[in-house]
């Protein structure tokens, strides 16, 4: 169990979080999953990785069946309504009534958070929809409902906003425009934001910690800036020459760890005078330098890389 | 505000007027009979019974099986449980919520199939000169009373209906489970055990006012078994709600 002290620091917490279909077949696998307060949580994965049973356990739209969920330091089941009234989701396909009007459709949430009207037209402005209030829902683009679900996760002004990849159906200025109200909405009103994706590329940009989830089983936690550090450690010194066979043994003879990658070699990262000094080796053994750079992985790699492992 | 404008809402609406409508364009077709008729003391009740006919085996059921299916579809269509279930309301609350909009919809689907009969029943004499104005005050009690009589039979139609239509996703389970009800509640009418079946209730019911039932039923009055049907319909649909294993 852990500390109410450390569970204030965390807007979210799993321990253990563990779910079966009925077939048997195991979707998450003691997911521990530790947002802290104030800050943006990308939590990714593939499809079908298990990102969005967990939001879905977290939000308690299925039934959990074995771990803890704590959201504010309090357990979710026996403090639902509470919890549930200082925050706001969107969980996969936009949840809106076609036959109602944008307007009526935050009407309708209006009444039960019992939230100011004034509301209504503010989160409509904040997703750029205000001219569309009282068109009917099912005449918009999947991107203007996307918008839209934003806007009625936004409608309490929650603590919390949970945003399952919020930005699908967007088309590229839309995401941009969301991702900097994302960030304004942390920076300015101190809102954690939960937000998945499958996209590394899509996020990072946003987040301040990541969550990799694959097959079920949570790969990596940390600070994005733990992320980048991980891209640092694995970056290399790539080069090509006239004879790489022959290079490779030149090189091994320094350093033992040199070896032949996709075409090139590769050494690990060195210091600018010790690359001149592989250089210099190089040229006196009489071999021609075609290339000769330190590679790093993007984070993109390094998340296709934690995935495939 | 949800059922505004929604299929739900044209259907009772529509619904309501529908067999008032029909029998005044059949009563406005065969205008010879139409003084005879009028001139009968108990018109009004008669007539009201006379709509009933068709309500009471066939359309009224239809109509709760259709009704709370789109009712359901409603959240199911726009993906829009998990929206209703994060928000700040008790199970309980979103439960009672739901349920309280059908019965209330079922409520003015009554209301409108009365207005409807009255005016459906005023018009002729309104138009032909030679028809004459029903006599004696529109009997308003006798009406409601037996309003209420047919609501209280078709409670338990709504209540397993209402349950079908919440737990199963898919409209055709409810749809195709309503549909078969109903066609054998209207075969079972003929069967000594009728009252067993709640889908009959309002067959029933109506035959008893005419005086054309045969069978009785040994126990309870059918208005108490369509209550006790109705409390464990609502109570079988609460309970496995509150355990449903995927919510929204």
């Amino acid at each position: 169990m852990l500390s109410a002290k450390v569970a204030s620091m965390y807007c979210i917490e799993t321990e253990n979080l563990s779910h079966q279909f009925a077939s048997g077949k195991n979707i998450l696998d003691n997911i521990t999953l530790q947002v802290p307060s104030g800050s943006i949580y990308g939590f990714l994965g593939p499809n079908g990785a298990g990102k969005t049973t967990t939001l879905r356990l977290i939000l308690g739209l299925l039934k959990k069946q074995s771990g803890r969920i704590s959201i504010f330091g309090q357990t979710f089941e026996k403090n639902r309504v509470g919890i549930l009234r200082k925050l706001g989701s969107l969980i996969e396909t936009p949840s809106l009534y076609g036959h109602l009007t944008a307007a009526e459709n935050l009407l309708l949430l209006q009444k039960i958070y019992q939230c100011p009207k004034t509301r209504i037209p503010e989160v409509l402005e904040l997703v750029g929809l205000s001219d569309t209030a009282h068109k009917k829902v099912s005449q918009f683009s999947l991107g203007m409902k996307q918008r839209l679900s934003i806007a009625v996760a936004l409608l309490n002004q929650p603590e919390l906003l949970i945003l399952d990849e919020p930005t699908n159906g967007l088309d590229p200025n839309g995401i941009i425009e969301m991702r900097e109200l994302f960030k304004r909405l942390n920076q300015e009103q101190g809102i954690t934001i939960l937000i998945s994706s499958h996209l590394l590329g899509e996020i990072e940009k946003l987040v301040s910690h990541v969550g990799i989830i694959h097959k079920g089983q949570l790969l990596f936690e940390g600070t994005l800036q733990d992320l980048i550090q991980k891209q640092q450690e694995s970056s290399s010194l790539k080069l090509s020459t006239n004879d790489n066979a022959r290079a490779l043994q030149v090189l091994q003879s320094i350093y033992p760890e040199a070896q032949q990658q996709n075409g090139k070699l590769a050494l690990p990262p060195l210091a600018n005078a010790e690359i001149a000094a592989v250089n210099r080796q190089l040229l006196q053994h009489g071999l021609e330098v075609y290339h000769l750079a330190i590679e790093q992985n993007d984070l993109e790699s390094i998340f296709m890389e934690l995935v495939k492992n | 505000m949800k059922t505004k404008r929604s299929a739900a809402f044209w259907l009772v609406l529509l619904g309501g007027f529908f067999t008032p409508a029909i029998l005044c364009l059949i009563y406005m077709v065969y205008i010879e009979k139409l003084a005879p008729a009028y001139s009968e003391p108990k018109f009004w009740i008669k007539w009201y019974l006379n709509g009933w006919e068709s309500m009471a085996y066939l359309l009224l059921p239809m109509g709760i099986v259709l009704a709370t299916s789109l009712i359901a579809q409603l959240e199911y269509k726009n993906n829009a449980w998990k929206q209703v279930l994060t928000t700040p309301q008790s199970l309980s609350t979103v439960f009672v919520a739901k349920y309280t909009v059908v019965l209330f919809m079922m409520f003015q689907l009554f209301v409108l199939f009365t207005i409807g009969m009255y005016f459906a029943g005023a018009l002729p004499a309104w138009y032909y000169g030679h028809v004459p104005y029903p006599k004696g005050p529109f009997p308003w009690q006798r009406i409601v009373q037996m309003s209420t009589s047919f609501y209280i039979t078709s409670l338990p139609i709504l209540a397993l209906q209402y349950f079908l239509s919440v737990y199963f996703k898919n409209f055709m389970v409810s749809l195709g489970a309503g549909i078969l009800m109903v066609t054998a509640a209207i075969t079972a009418l003929s069967w000594r055990y009728v009252y067993l079946v709640p889908y009959s209730y309002g067959g029933v019911h109506f035959m008893q006012l005419q005086g054309r039932m045969r069978f009785k039923s040994n126990v309870l009055d059918i208005h108490y078994l369509a209550l006790i049907y109705f409390a464990g319909f609502t109570l079988l649909a609460y309970l496995l709600y509150l355990t449903k294993k995927e919510k929204g």
